[in-house]
C-alpha cells in the first residue's frame, strides 16, 4: 500500500493548482501533471490508485461513484482525509523496508534494517540506469519550437514531386533503343515496352546515352556534358534526359482544403507576421542602378538581403566586377537595423566576404555550401575548375544582427544545398524558399547586384543588371522619384 | 522627369538548355528536405563512386594509391597527452632537427582547441617550404580560424588557397555534427550543420605548372562525400579523419613526410586509426612507435631523395611518379588561352 504514499503527497501539494484551469479536476490531465513530475505511470494504474486511494479515505474525491475511469474527474479534494492517509502510508514506510500490501500486514515490532557496510556502497554505486549518453540524448534532443517550426513548414510549403534517377541498366538500354537519337514522343511509350518501365518512366528519371559516330564509349563521359559546345562530334558520352512523364505536384485548387491547410498553417504562429494567411505577397519590385551610387536611405529596411557581388577576381567575366574596396564601403547599415545577410563568395573573396560581415556588424552565424551537380546529378569532379584543387561547391555566408530575433525560424533547412548548375555565376533558386522559411513570405526582402532572372515576387531587386524600373510600395516610390528629380537637375546644371 | 509605372508582366527567365523532354523537370533536393527529412547530399548520384563516368580520372587514382602504397613508411602513432603535444614537437624541432612538408590539424571533432593550440605551435619551424597544412574546423569554428590567419604572424607565413568540405551523407553517421547545445536564440544556427570545414594553406612558393614533381594539382575535389561502402557500414569503421581526405593530401602533395596531429582526446566514437605513410600524434593512437631516427632512415629509404634548388635546406623526400601518372594527370592548359570553365 505504500506505492500510494507518491500520488497521496502529489494531490496534498498540489491540490490547489489540479482544481484550476486547465486541468480542473479531470483525471487524465492529472496523470499528465503527476508523469511530468517525474512519476513513470501508465494511465491505467494511475485510475486505479486514484480509486484505491478514495476506496480507503471512503471517499476523499468522489461521495459515491461506481467505477471510475480516465474519463471522469474529481468532484472534491478532501485534503483532511489525504493528509491522514499521508501521515499512516508515512509511518508504515518508514518501519517496513519490504513495504507490506495490506494494512492487516504491517508487523509494528519488526526491527529496523542494518546495513552492512558492503551492502552500503553497493547501493551507492548501482547506478539508476540512465543510458551513457543520456545527457547528451537531453541536450540533442530537438526542441519543441523546432519540431513545430518544421511541421508548419511542410504545410506551408507543399510538398513536390521529387523525382529519383533510375538506375537500371535494362530500363535504359530498352528506352535507348526506342529513343534513339532522341527524336521519338514520350507519348508514344505505351505498348512499346514492359508495363515495369512505363510505370518507371512516370515517376523515375532516366538518361540516355546519346551514341553518335564519333563516340567513343572507353573515353567515359564528357565533362560539360548537355553543356557542351560540339555534342555532334565530340568523341566523349553525352546523355539525353528522360524526365518523369507524370507530375503529381499537389495542386491546391480545391479551396476548402486550402482554407483548412491554412487554418492548420496559422495555428502555430512564432516566427510569422501578424494575420499572415491574409496577407498577398508584394509584386516583383526592381530599380536598375549601380549599388554603390544609389542612396540605401529610399530603400527602407529590410528583414533580409541576399547578395552576390561580382568578386574582383581576375577574371574575364561577361559583366562589370566590383573592387573589394567598394563592396567593403557599402552603408549597409542603412538597409537593416536586425535581420540577415546573405552573402555569395568563391575562392580568394571567402575572406574577403567574411571581413567584409564582420565589418558591416553582423556576426557570420552560418555557411551555406551549394553542392553543383552536372546534368547526370553528379558532382562535378573535373574540368580544373579551381587552382589546385577542382571546385564543386561555392559558399553563401550567412550573417545574423540585431542579437537575438525571435522572428527567424531557425534549424529548417540544411546548410547543404545540392542543385544543378546553369549560366555561369547563376545561383540556385532554392536559395529563395531558404530565405523565406526563415523570415517569412512577408518579410521585405532585398537582392543587391541582381539580374532579371532574380526577380521575384516579394523581393526587391537593385543592380546594374535589372533592366528598368518596379516600385509598387509608395514610400519608395516617392523617395525614389525625389532623388531621381534631384540627380536629373544635378545633371543638367 | 522620370516615370515610375509598376510592371504586370516580370520576366521570369527559368529555361534549362539541356537536351531533355518529360514533364517533371523537378529536382528540388530543398523541398524534399523539408518534407522527408532525407539529406540532400544523399541523393546525389556519385556518392558511392565520386568518378563514376571518368575512367582515365579512375585510372590515375588507382596509379596514384599504388605510388603511394609502395614508398610510404610504416604508419607511425605517437601518443602524447594533451598538455604535451607542443613540448613533443619542440623536442622534435630542436633535437632530432624533424620537418615535415604536409601538415594536417585536428579531426571531425567539435572539442578541439584549435586557436589555442595553433597559437602556441611552432609550425614556421616545424613545416619545410613549400609547405601545405591542412586544418580541420567545425562550422562555429570558423570564425576562430578566420581570427588566427588574419593575424600578423600567420597572415605572413601561410597562404589559405582552399577550403575543403566535407559532408557526411546520412543523420546517423559518426561523421554528422552534433547538435551543440544553446542557451539562448542567437547562439542557434539558422541551419542543421551536415558540414566540416578544412583548410589549406601554404607556405613558401610552389607553382603549379612548373613543380609537378612536388604537387599534382586538380585530381581531386573541394568537396569530399562520406563514402558508405557496404563494408564499411557493416563495420562501422570510422576514424578521425575519413580515408578519402588523407588520399586527397596524398594525392596533391607528393611528398612523402605527413604528419597529423589531432591534439584533443575524441572519445570513444572515433578511434585514430594509424596510416601508412604518416605520423600522427594524438593523445588516443592505438599505437605509441614513434620513433625520430627510425623513421628518417626509413624515409631515406622509402622515398626520391632530390635536393633544393636553393642551397639551404634539408633535401625533398618524395614519391616517385611514373611516365603513366604524368600523362593522365590534369595539366595547366597551354598558354594559347581560350579555354573553356566548367563552373
Ligand atoms: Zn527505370
Ligand atoms: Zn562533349
Amino acid at each position: 500500500m505504500a506505492d500510494l504514499l507518491p500520488l497521496v503527497s502529489f494531490f496534498i501539494n498540489s491540490s490547489a493548482s489540479i482544481q484550476l484551469s486547465p486541468i480542473q479536476s479531470e483525471l487524465s490531465l492529472i496523470w499528465h501533471a503527476y508523469c511530468r513530475d517525474n512519476y513513470k505511470i501508465s494511465i491505467s494504474s494511475f485510475v486505479d490508485q486514484v480509486s484505491r486511494i478514495n476506496e480507503i479515505t471512503k471517499g476523499c474525491f468522489w461521495k459515491d461513484l461506481d467505477s471510475i475511469n480516465s474519463e471522469c474527474a474529481l468532484e472534491y479534494i478532501n485534503i483532511d482525509k489525504l493528509v491522514d492517509l499521508e501521515e499512516f502510508l508515512k509511518v508504515e514506510d518508514d518501519n517496513d523496508p519490504n513495504r507490506t500490501n495490506s494494512l492487516m500486514d504491517i508487523d509494528q515490532t519488526s526491527p529496523l534494517p542494518s546495513y552492512s557496510a558492503e551492502d552500503f556502497f553497493h547501493m551507492l554505486n548501482k547506478p539508476m540506469n540512465p543510458p551513457l549518453n543520456a545527457l547528451e540524448i537531453l541536450i540533442t534532443k530537438p526542441t519543441a519550437r523546432k519540431e513545430l517550426t518544421i511541421s508548419k513548414m511542410k504545410v506551408k510549403w507543399p510538398k513536390r514531386q521529387f523525382a529519383e534517377v533510375c538506375r537500371n541498366n535494362s530500363h535504359v538500354h530498352t528506352l535507348s533503343n526506342i529513343f534513339g537519337n532522341g527524336g521519338d514522343q514520350i507519348s508514344k511509350l505505351r505498348g512499346k515496352v514492359s508495363s515495369t518501365i512505363y510505370q518507371c518512366t512516370l515517376k523515375n528519371v532516366h538518361y540516355l546515352p546519346i551514341i553518335t559516330n564519333y563516340t567513343d564509349i572507353s573515353l567515359g563521359d564528357c565533362s560539360y556534358l548537355d553543356t557542351c559546345h560540339r555534342m555532334k562530334t565530340c568523341r566523349y558520352l553525352h546523355y539525353y534526359t528522360l524526365n518523369a512523364s507524370q507530375c503529381d505536384d499537389v495542386k491546391n485548387d480545391n479551396l476548402s482544403k486550402k482554407f483548412y491547410l491554412d487554418c492548420i498553417a496559422n495555428e502555430y504562429t512564432l516566427g510569422d507576421c501578424l494575420l499572415e494567411y491574409k496577407r498577398a505577397v508584394l509584386p516583383p519590385q526592381w530599380i536598375s542602378c549601380d549599388v554603390r551610387q544609389i542612396p540605401f536611405s529610399i530603400l527602407g529596411k529590410f528583414a533580409v538581403i541576399i547578395s552576390d557581388p561580382a568578386w574582383d577576381i581576375h577574371m574575364s567575366l561577361p559583366y562589370g566586377t566590383c573592387k573589394d574596396v567598394e563592396l567593403l564601403s557599402l552603408p549597409m547599415n542603412e538597409l537593416q537595423d536586425e535581420g540577415i545577410i546573405l552573402l555569395w563568395v568563391t575562392g580568394r573573396s571567402i575572406e574577403t566576404g567574411r571581413k567584409a560581415l564582420t565589418s558591416w556588424g553582423y556576426t557570420i552565424s552560418d555557411e551555406i555550401i551549394w553542392v553543383k551537380l552536372n546534368q547526370l546529378r553528379r558532382t562535378i569532379v573535373t574540368g580544373r575548375t579551381g587552382h589546385w584543387l577542382n571546385h564543386s561547391k561555392e559558399h553563401l555566408l550567412v550573417g545574423v544582427k540585431g542579437g537575438n530575433l525571435p522572428w527567424l525560424n531557425r534549424l529548417v533547412d540544411s546548410s547543404i544545398v545540392v542543385s544543378s548548375t546553369r549560366e555561369t555565376s547563376r545561383k540556385p533558386d532554392e536559395i529563395y524558399q531558404i530565405v523565406e522559411r526563415i523570415v517569412g513570405k512577408h518579410a521585405r526582402k532585398l537582392e543587391l547586384f541582381g539580374r532579371d532572372h532574380n526577380i521575384r515576387p516579394g523581393w526587391f531587386t537593385i543592380g546594374n543588371q535589372v533592366s528598368g524600373v518596379s516600385i509598387y510600395e509608395e514610400e519608395v516610390r516617392i523617395k525614389y522619384e525625389e532623388y531621381k528629380k534631384l540627380t536629373d537637375r544635378k545633371k543638367r546644371l | 522627369m522620370i516615370k515610375v509605372e509598376p510592371k504586370s508582366n516580370y520576366k521570369r527567365i527559368d529555361a534549362k538548355a539541356s537536351p531533355s523532354i518529360g514533364l517533371c523537370t523537378n529536382s528540388d533536393f530543398t523541398d524534399n528536405y523539408i518534407h522527408t527529412g532525407s539529406p540532400p547530399i544523399s541523393h546525389v548520384e556519385n556518392s558511392v563512386n565520386p568518378l563514376e563516368g571518368y575512367p582515365k580520372l579512375q585510372k590515375l587514382r588507382q596509379l596514384k594509391s599504388k605510388q603511394v602504397a609502395d614508398h610510404a613508411t610504416r604508419p607511425f602513432g605517437c601518443r602524447r597527452k594533451p598538455d604535451q603535444i607542443i613540448p613533443t614537437v619542440e623536442k622534435w624541432i630542436v633535437e632530432n632537427k624533424l620537418q615535415f612538408d604536409v601538415i594536417m590539424i585536428g579531426a571531425l571533432a567539435d572539442n578541439q582547441f584549435i586557436y589555442p593550440f595553433l597559437s602556441q605551435l611552432p609550425l614556421h619551424k616545424l613545416c619545410s617550404k613549400p609547405g601545405f597544412l591542412f586544418i580541420w574546423a567545425s562550422t562555429q569554428k570558423i570564425r576562430e580560424l578566420t581570427k588566427l590567419l588574419n593575424s600578423e604572424y600567420w597572415g605572413k607565413k601561410f597562404r589559405r588557397s582552399e577550403e575543403l568540405v566535407f559532408v557526411p551523407l546520412k543523420k546517423n553517421s559518426a561523421y554528422y555534427p552534433k547538435t551543440e547545445f544553446h542557451h539562448d536564440d542567437s547562439s542557434v544556427p539558422l541551419f542543421e550543420r551536415q558540414q566540416w570545414h578544412c583548410w589549406m594553406c601554404i607556405t613558401g612558393t610552389v607553382r603549379r605548372s612548373s613543380d609537378y614533381h612536388l604537387i599534382h594539382c586538380n585530381i581531386d575535389t573541394d568537396l569530399q562525400m562520406e563514402s558508405i561502402t557496404p563494408e564499411r557500414e557493416s563495420n562501422h569503421e570510422n576514424n578521425a579523419i575519413p580515408e578519402n581526405l588523407y588520399r586527397v593530401v596524398e594525392n596533391f602533395s607528393n611528398s612523402n613526410r605527413r604528419l597529423h596531429i589531432i591534439p584533443s582526446y575524441l572519445g570513444i566514437n572515433m578511434p585514430v586509426r594509424l596510416r601508412p605513410g604518416w605520423v600522427i600524434l594524438s593523445p588516443d593512437c592505438i599505437m605509441d612507435n614513434f620513433n625520430p631516427d627510425k623513421y628518417q632512415s626509413e624515409l631515406l629509404r622509402k622515398s626520391t631523395i632530390k635536393s633544393r634548388s636553393s642551397s639551404n635546406g634539408s633535401p625533398h623526400y618524395l614519391v616517385p611518379q611514373t611516365d603513366e601518372i604524368d600523362e593522365l594527370r590534369p595539366k595547366s592548359p597551354p598558354p594559347s588561352g581560350n579555354r573553356r570553365r566548367n563552373d
